[in-house]
């Protein structure tokens, strides 16, 4: 995975996940964080810091954009979620616009 | 959810982080505040989008949106009353460029404030329905900077300067003109039209009133058309350059109407350059010109065509009326000929081939070819002349080039009988002498007047070929039976049918006896193989070849008519004789006879006779002997007798009372047809419709269809109605 086609996103917790942009790009508000007019800091750093959510959800999340990436490929399967993460998941992609 | 599995678990009470500083919402949005500040002053780069799009999404939640939604508000105005003041300020030019550089960063700092804002424009402001933060933008641009009192005239008087400028040629930034028209737009589709479009299309139009009175002043009609061309040409370009794509059709209105439909009728008949003139001159351009920018306005075309068919029915109404024209009937027919082509190749050339053109081009000629009563007969000459000698050489597609014009011609005919009539008294003269040049093509013409006109119009003239036909096998018959005839003058007959011929009333001339015989061979052999026929002797259609040795040996062979051959026959016994005994001798009738003698004596290169006294009519009185000293250049020579190719006076009422005479049975024939289907019918409608079943041979006189219904009545064909008197019934 080159330099530029990565980000960096850093859970709560300070745990860092290097995903494809293009998986990142799932989220709108990532999206935009990273294509704003404006030169942001995380434009400029291509790096993302999410103090309210926690690593074990940013996880999830990161699988989620790989598996939306594949499902909007036609491939059609479920996605894993345990009931104990529906909630704070509900929550993270309400904040992340999912 | 992808877990059905029955199973429990616990979910945690969610918690709410409590606000505890009451202060929270204030010091949030200051945060937020201050990043606006930055992004308005190019100082986003140390900001963070996360961090900042989390305090708009906890004040939201936290149900701050309205404080929220108010400071954007507040932040932003202030910032662009800021833009406005810098934006007045700026000198002369620099106005607009300072105003689109603006206008492009505060649409830079608009989409990052969306986008840092977007939860509240997801979630707060649809549920309170507030305008969308980049809806907010543009309007907040809109009232604060476009609107304010100082910019609003300014920025209008601007751009409409710049219009100007550029309409008297100079150079302008479009691309700068393209941006602040597109921000218009931007601004709603309103601010467009209310701030630029409608003063610029009042203006234009007061430009163009002034200029286009001061061009048709000094110009004329070709110039004044190339330059509202060209400034309707720049219109358009305009709108393409910098214009919204709708104000095309507005702009080139407000040039249209001022340019050409206020000046349309004058353009036209303007002296010395107007359409007249155009057509005169052949000037395909400029008509080509008028066509395309009348076609924009109303009622553009239909005056163009009115005065072109004005145009052409006056012309053509002087050509078939000037009596100069009507000496030469194949010059005329040329003439019109001529001049239909120049017309069809302005209309192909100018005029787009519009249907509607030609039409008026068709309507035209009909009307003038039939002003003059003797068209039919002019036609007929003229493929007469055609057909002798005007094809002799030419190629076969030219000549059916030269055909379908006759045809076209004869088409816009009304009196297509008459012309049947003089055609057929043509084709016979032609077929009769040999001086067809082409068979093929007289065939042609057949076949076109047959699909033209039907079986019915051309029946008797395809008699004419067949009886030549039949004449040619029973004269190989005559001489296969006569083979002792060999040496003597050979005769050749042709067969005429009655009736498909124009026979003229059988006058016979006494032949010279060795001709007799052979006669009467031949009437013999033809009676033997056809019984219950009757042959008589059309003497007056034939034609000799003779051989003659004049006083000093010179021998010479002789082409001449029959009449003529009885003539000079008598002088193989008489040196001199007066006109009283050739009369006598040859019983040819006194008209004809003088014709003949004139062109034996006195044509020159021709006179093989002489005759006392020299004069150049013949009298009663005059004799007349052999021409010893007729010399010629050629061994053949072709003495043609003094023909009027022309009808004259009596001969034109003549033919035309026998036309008359055979329209009747036409007449007649189709009012049965008609009365036959409809059994009852009114006077009117019994008119109307013979009038238009007649349509393709001639145009019927009502008097004389009335002249008709009566005499069906008085035949017992129709009764009158014995309650309405308007009604004729059919008696079958």
């Amino acid at each position: 995975m080159r330099k530029e086609d990565s980000v960096k996103l850093i859970s709560a917790e300070g745990f860092e996940f290097v995903i494809h942009k293009e998986a990142a790009m799932v989220s709108q508000i990532i999206s935009n964080m990273l294509t704003s007019p404006g030169s942001f800091a995380e434009t400029e750093h291509r790096e993302v810091t999410f103090p309210e959510i926690s690593t074990t959800i940013l996880e999830k999340i990161c699988q989620y954009f790989y598996w939306s990436l594949q499902y909007a490929n036609g491939k059609e399967t479920e996605f894993p979620i345990e009931p104990e993460l529906t909630l704070e998941l509900i929550m993270a992609a309400n904040y992340l616009d999912t | 959810m992808s877990n059905q599995k029955k199973r429990n678990f616990q979910i945690d009470a969610f918690k709410h982080r409590v606000v505890v500083d009451p202060k929270y919402a204030d010091k949030t949005w200051k945060i937020l505040e201050h990043a606006i500040h930055e992004i308005y002053n190019h100082n986003a780069s140390g900001l963070s989008f996360e961090e900042l799009y989390r305090n708009a999404y906890n004040m939201v939640l936290h149900k701050f949106g309205e404080k929220l939604y108010n400071g954007l508000v507040a932040t932003m105005t202030s910032h662009l009353k800021e833009i406005s003041k810098s934006t007045e300020a700026a000198q002369g030019d620099s106005f607009l460029e300072e105003l689109n550089r603006k206008w492009n960063d505060h649409n830079k700092a608009l989409q990052m404030i969306r986008d840092i804002l977007m939860y509240m424009d997801r979630t707060y402001i649809p549920s309170v329905h507030k305008t969308p933060v980049h809806e907010l933008g543009l309007n907040l641009w809109r009232d604060t900077i476009i609107h304010s009192s100082k910019i609003q005239a300014r920025l209008q008087n601007t751009l409409l300067e710049l219009v100007q400028r550029e309409r008297t040629g100079e150079v302008i930034d479009r691309g700068l003109m393209r941006n602040i028209v597109k921000m218009l737009m931007d601004l709603g589709s309103s601010v467009y039209q209310e701030d630029f479009e409608k003063p610029f299309l009042e203006v234009s139009a007061e430009f163009y009133s002034c200029e286009s009175q001061k061009f048709i002043e000094c110009c004329d009609c070709g110039d004044y058309l190339k330059k509202a061309e060209k400034r309707l040409n720049e219109e358009i370009e305009r709108v393409t350059h910098y214009l919204d794509s709708k104000s095309e059709v507005k702009i080139t209105n407000v040039v249209e109407k001022e340019m050409i439909a206020n000046h349309m009728l004058r353009l036209v008949h303007m002296e010395n350059s107007g359409l007249v003139n155009m057509l005169l001159d052949d000037k395909f351009e400029d008509m080509g010109r008028m066509y395309n920018l009348f076609r924009r306005v109303p009622d553009g075309l239909s005056t163009i065509r009115e005065v072109m068919t004005s145009h052409l029915r006056e012309t053509g109404k002087q050509l078939v009326t000037d009596p100069e024209r009507l000496k030469d009937p194949v010059e005329f027919v040329q003439c019109l000929l001529d001049e239909k082509d120049k017309y069809d190749s302005i209309i192909s050339n100018a005029f787009n081939n519009d249907k509607a053109f030609q039409n008026a081009l068709n309507s035209s000629f009909e009307y003038f070819i039939n002003l003059n009563a003797r068209s039919p007969e002019f036609i007929s000459l003229f493929v007469d002349d055609k057909l002798r000698k005007g094809l002799k050489g030419v190629s076969e597609e030219d000549v059916e080039i030269i055909l379908d014009k006759v045809m076209m011609l004869f088409r816009y005919l009304q009196e297509k009988d008459v012309f049947e009539k003089y055609y057929k008294q043509h084709l016979a003269k032609r077929l009769l002498s040999g001086k067809t040049v082409s068979d093929d093509a007289e065939r042609s013409l057949i076949v076109k007047l047959k699909t033209e006109c039907g079986y019915q119009f051309t029946s008797k003239l395809e008699g004419m070929f067949t009886d030549m036909k039949t004449s040619h096998d029973t004269m190989q018959g005559f001489y296969a039976s006569h083979l002792e005839l060999g040496d003597g003058p050979t005769l050749v007959v042709q067969v005429l049918t009655t009736g498909s011929w124009p026979t003229q009333p059988g006058v016979t001339c006494n032949l010279p006896a060795e001709m007799s015989v052979l006669c009467e061979k031949f009437r013999s052999y033809y009676l033997g193989t056809h019984t219950g026929r009757r042959l008589s002797w059309q003497t007056n259609m034939g034609t000799a070849d003779i051989k003659a040795t004049f006083g000093k040996g010179q021998k010479h062979e002789l082409n001449v008519s029959t009449y003529q051959m009885c003539v000079l026959m008598l002088f193989n016994n008489d040196d001199r004789l007066g006109y009283k005994e050739i009369e006598q001798a040859t019983e040819i009738p006194t008209a004809d006879l003088k014709r003949c003698l004139q062109s034996m004596a006195c044509v020159k290169g021709k006179n093989v006779l002489r005759k006392e006294p020299m004069s150049k009519d013949i009298g009663e009185e005059d004799t007349f002997f052999v021409n010893d000293k007729f010399t010629s250049k050629f061994y053949k020579v072709k003495i043609g007798t003094v023909v009027a190719q022309k009808e004259s006076e009596p001969e034109k009422q003549e033919t035309r009372q026998r036309v008359e005479e055979d329209r009747k049975p036409q007449i007649e024939a189709a009012i049965v047809r008609i009365m036959k289907s409809r059994r009852v019918l009114d006077h009117n409608n019994i008119i109307a419709e013979v009038t238009k079943q007649l349509q393709s041979r001639f145009l019927a006189n009502p008097t004389e269809i009335k002249k008709r219904i009566e005499s069906l009545i008085e035949r017992d064909f129709l009764e009158r109605d014995s309650v309405d008197r308007k009604l004729y019934r059919y008696l079958a």
